[in-house]
């Protein structure tokens, strides 16, 4: 159970959703300034635990997806912190190099007209890559030794929507996760629930928490998000109970509660297609006739819309043939 | 003895280190002052087992207590020990007080950890560094590991070669004097110091655990030493969380810490370049002393800095052994229970014979530790291997220890000469009733009974008898 996790933070860093969430309207706003305060503390907690605590940061921000923070290779930044005779220099380093980069990578950002999409898979497969390169260090032999593997995590701190043209990339990287047996966990900081990263944390067994009390952060982050999944045997972490798990059509990227699934690659289209896209299979006239004319009279749902009670036992409700 | 009780304690639970039982036997305004420091709080936190260590995070930052049974509520059912165990733990140190109904963090340590997890305060306890000075800039990390590895091999092979006629460098006074006292070693005629039984299974240890055990032992002897308990505890958890490779003034430290940079510079524990500098740096032994996992810098793994794997043992199944080493302490330290039959500039081949086990059994080593030294430093080839050690020389091994526990000697008195069958079953009866007889034999019309029973026994036949009945020892 003692053993060293590593830990790699997206943070959503969108300013747009950052400036909803600071307005006073909501019931608790929360600027982007207090949410990093909170954050920082929460990555020094995860240091403190354990000197052999390894810990990397992504941001994902409007169109690019950068490292903002890594404990493997911090010599870069190493002689731009003084030393501080009353702080821990690791916490110090880790504090200063995430709040440089964020600043230097927001100042390039510029003003742009229209804000472009979050990179948030960018962001994802960035720290995917990462953990699978430190867990498999090319010394050879030594690789198979346990006590040198560690426990990896994903933990992303999400304001902004899902965007549905990112489905397919998203369940990619949740396989990938699961094969390296890399938990994700998501904390929904601000905005709506997201269909996408609620099924990531449910498939590969973090958690997902919609964050109620936003002036609480810190508190959620460390009784929720802290624990490394070893422990999470010992230390009951919340879990969402009920999952969307409604998936994004391949057509034309919208999220769907029945949709058509192609018999041989699985594929999803939200109406009956006479070749399918994937992988070229064609389906016989007769069988589109049949479907088009079973189609349920109901429009296709609106993007984002939860359905709480037909979510739950029709994931993917119909098939061709 | 001390040693001896921290030592089945490890034994008995891995993952509570060696230093907290010690801690919990301290006064509370003792540990209250020590939580005064920042560093001193993290080092302990690191310290703490993983679900004491959550519980301190969840508390850290609320401003009034819980209820327990609110903190309980996150607990799984499985899990339900740990918790009581973790809460138990944190109160016995005083990081928790009062924990029957609410929980909540004590002021001292809530503030010192606060402190050192958001870098506030003015308490200066992560160490002052030096100003740089150009003429003599600081060790490199790679002459701080070779100093610190060079300082303990000194001890360890100071240890393992006494009596063997070989004549080793003496490590300094302080240390010699360190291993007397922790009974690891005893003068025997003469002043020339003695490897003790507890001495070679300090030596089986892994590095971390047998730096604690100095550790420790220098803790016990701080008293007698006139010196203040917290400031040694706090310099050394100061020194945990120093940075390798870096030069830190002196300046800041009070006296008792100054006199033990000279005790910690023969431990290897720190560097200075010369006794009247007035700056020091950390050697890897410090800066690791709270992680679990050491990047070993000392004499295990063959030279640290290289990067080199830290096995280099190699246990066939025909009980020969390849250890691919040209370390002279780790030869020795094979040399213990191993019959060593050739050696190579880089390979020693040996083997593991009946023989060559009694006598590490001899001294006091036993089949475990010998067991758990080969599992620690097999060669990553090994590691491939499931079990690790080949199954038939891990029985063997213990097999061997079995034998010399054949015959187990009790003290007791034999009762003779009983003047009727009828007699002798009756005073047998009433010896059974006691629960005191180890042995009997009708025929003969004796039986052994225990030391304890015999006051008893003695009067049962006396009133009896009248005194005539023979008893014998």
């Amino acid at each position: 159970m003692d053993k060293a996790s590593h830990l790699s933070l997206i943070l959503d860093i969108s300013p747009s959703q950052w400036h909803l969430s600071a307005s006073p309207s909501n019931a608790f706003p929360l600027s982007f300034k207090t949410f990093l305060s909170h954050v920082l503390t929460f990555l020094n907690s995860h240091i403190a635990a354990m000197h052999e605590n390894s810990l990397a940061v992504f941001g994902a921000l409007p169109g690019k997806s950068v490292m903002l923070y890594s404990s493997t290779d911090t010599a870069e930044g190493a002689d731009v912190v003084a030393a501080d005779p009353n702080a821990y220099r690791p916490f110090k380093l880790v504090d200063s190099l995430v709040m440089r980069n964020i600043q230097r990578e927001l100042e390039l950002l510029g003003d742009p007209e229209e804000e472009a999409p979050i990179a948030l898979v960018g962001a994802l497969t960035k720290a995917l890559c990462y953990i699978n390169r430190i867990t498999h260090i090319p010394t050879g032999a030594a690789t198979e030794d346990p006590a040198v593997l560690i426990d990896p995590r994903i933990l992303i701190l999400s304001v902004s929507p899902d965007l549905s043209s990112s489905y397919i990339p998203v369940m990619n990287s949740i396989f990938s996760a699961q094969k390296y047996k890399i938990t994700i966990d998501v904390c929904k900081v601000f905005g709506a629930d997201t269909v996408f990263l609620q099924q990531a944390a449910h498939l590969t067994g973090g958690s997902y928490i919609y964050l109620e009390r936003r002036d609480a952060l810190l508190q959620y982050l460390i009784m929720s998000f802290l624990p490394p999944p070893a422990m999470r045997q010992v230390i009951a972490v919340p879990k969402q109970d009920k999952v969307d798990f409604r998936a994004a059509c391949f057509c034309h990227k919208d999220i769907v509660d029945i949709a058509f699934v192609c018999s041989v690659c699985l594929s999803i289209f939200c109406s009956p297609v006479p070749v399918c896209s994937t992988c070229r299979t064609k389906f016989p006239i007769k069988t589109l006739q049949r479907l088009n004319a079973s189609r349920p009279s109901l429009p296709p749902s609106a993007n984002g819309t939860p359905r709480p009670g037909a979510r739950q036992n029709t994931p993917l409700a119909t098939s061709l043939r | 003895m001390p040693t001896v009780t921290e030592q089945t304690d490890q034994a008995q639970d891995h993952t509570s280190h060696a230093l907290l039982p010690f801690l919990q036997s301290q006064s509370q305004t003792a540990l209250t002052r020590l939580y005064q420091r920042p560093s001193s709080c993290l080092s302990i936190f690191r310290l703490l087992g993983a679900v004491e260590r959550q519980i301190v995070m969840n508390l850290l930052w609320l401003e009034s207590s819980i209820p327990t049974s609110t903190m309980a509520s996150w607990v799984t059912r499985d899990g339900k020990t740990f918790f009581d165990d973790a809460i138990a733990t944190l109160t016995r140190l005083h990081i928790m007080p009062n924990p029957i109904a609410k929980l909540g963090l004590s002021p001292a340590f809530k503030t010192g950890m606060r402190h050192a997890v958001t870098g506030g305060g003015t308490s200066v306890s992560f160490g002052v560094p030096a100003e740089l000075d150009e003429k003599r800039p600081a060790p490199t990390v790679e002459a701080l590991d070779a100093h610190a590895l060079e300082r303990w091999e000194t001890i360890l092979h100071y240890m393992v070669s006494s009596g063997t006629g070989q004549a080793p460098a003496r490590p300094s006074q302080g240390v010699l004097y360190l291993l007397d006292r922790s009974g690891l070693m005893k003068p025997n005629h003469g002043s020339q110091l003695q490897i003790t039984s507890s001495g070679f299974q300090f030596l089986l240890h892994t590095p971390h655990a047998q730096l604690w055990e100095l550790l420790l032992q220098y803790l016990q002897m701080v008293e007698e030493r006139q010196m203040d308990l917290v400031e040694v505890l706090s310099f050394l958890f100061m020194l945990s969380t120093m940075e390798l490779g870096r030069d830190y003034s002196t300046e800041s430290l009070s006296v008792t810490q100054k006199a033990m940079l000279e005790d910690l510079r023969d431990y290897g524990l720190i560097w200075q370049r010369k006794a009247s500098s007035r700056r020091f740096s950390p050697t890897r032994l410090a800066t690791t002393l709270t992680s679990s996992l050491p990047p070993l810098p000392t004499a295990t793994g063959a030279s640290a800095g290289t990067g080199q794997a830290q096995g280099f043992i190699i246990l066939e199944t025909n009980y020969r052994l390849y250890a691919y080493t040209d370390n002279p302490l780790q030869t020795a330290v094979l040399n213990l229970f191993v019959t060593v039959k050739s050696r190579f500039p880089n390979l020693v081949v040996g083997s593991i014979t009946r023989d060559s086990v009694r006598k590490a059994l001899a001294n006091g080593i036993t089949a475990d530790q010998i067991i758990s030294y080969l599992t620690t430093y097999a060669h990553p080839q090994m590691r491939k291997n499931k079990p690790l050690l080949p199954v038939t020389v891990q029985d063997q091994i213990r097999l061997w220890e079995l034998e010399r526990n054949r015959v187990k000697s009790q003290d007791g008195y034999l009762y003779t000469e009983f003047a009727s069958h009828a007699d002798y079953e009756y005073v047998l009866n009433y010896a059974k009733q006691l629960d005191v007889v180890l042995w009997e034999n009708a025929t003969k019309r004796c039986f052994f009974g225990t030391v304890g029973g015999h006051a008893n026994i003695r009067g049962f036949i006396e009133r009896r008898t009248g005194g005539q009945a023979g008893t014998g020892r």
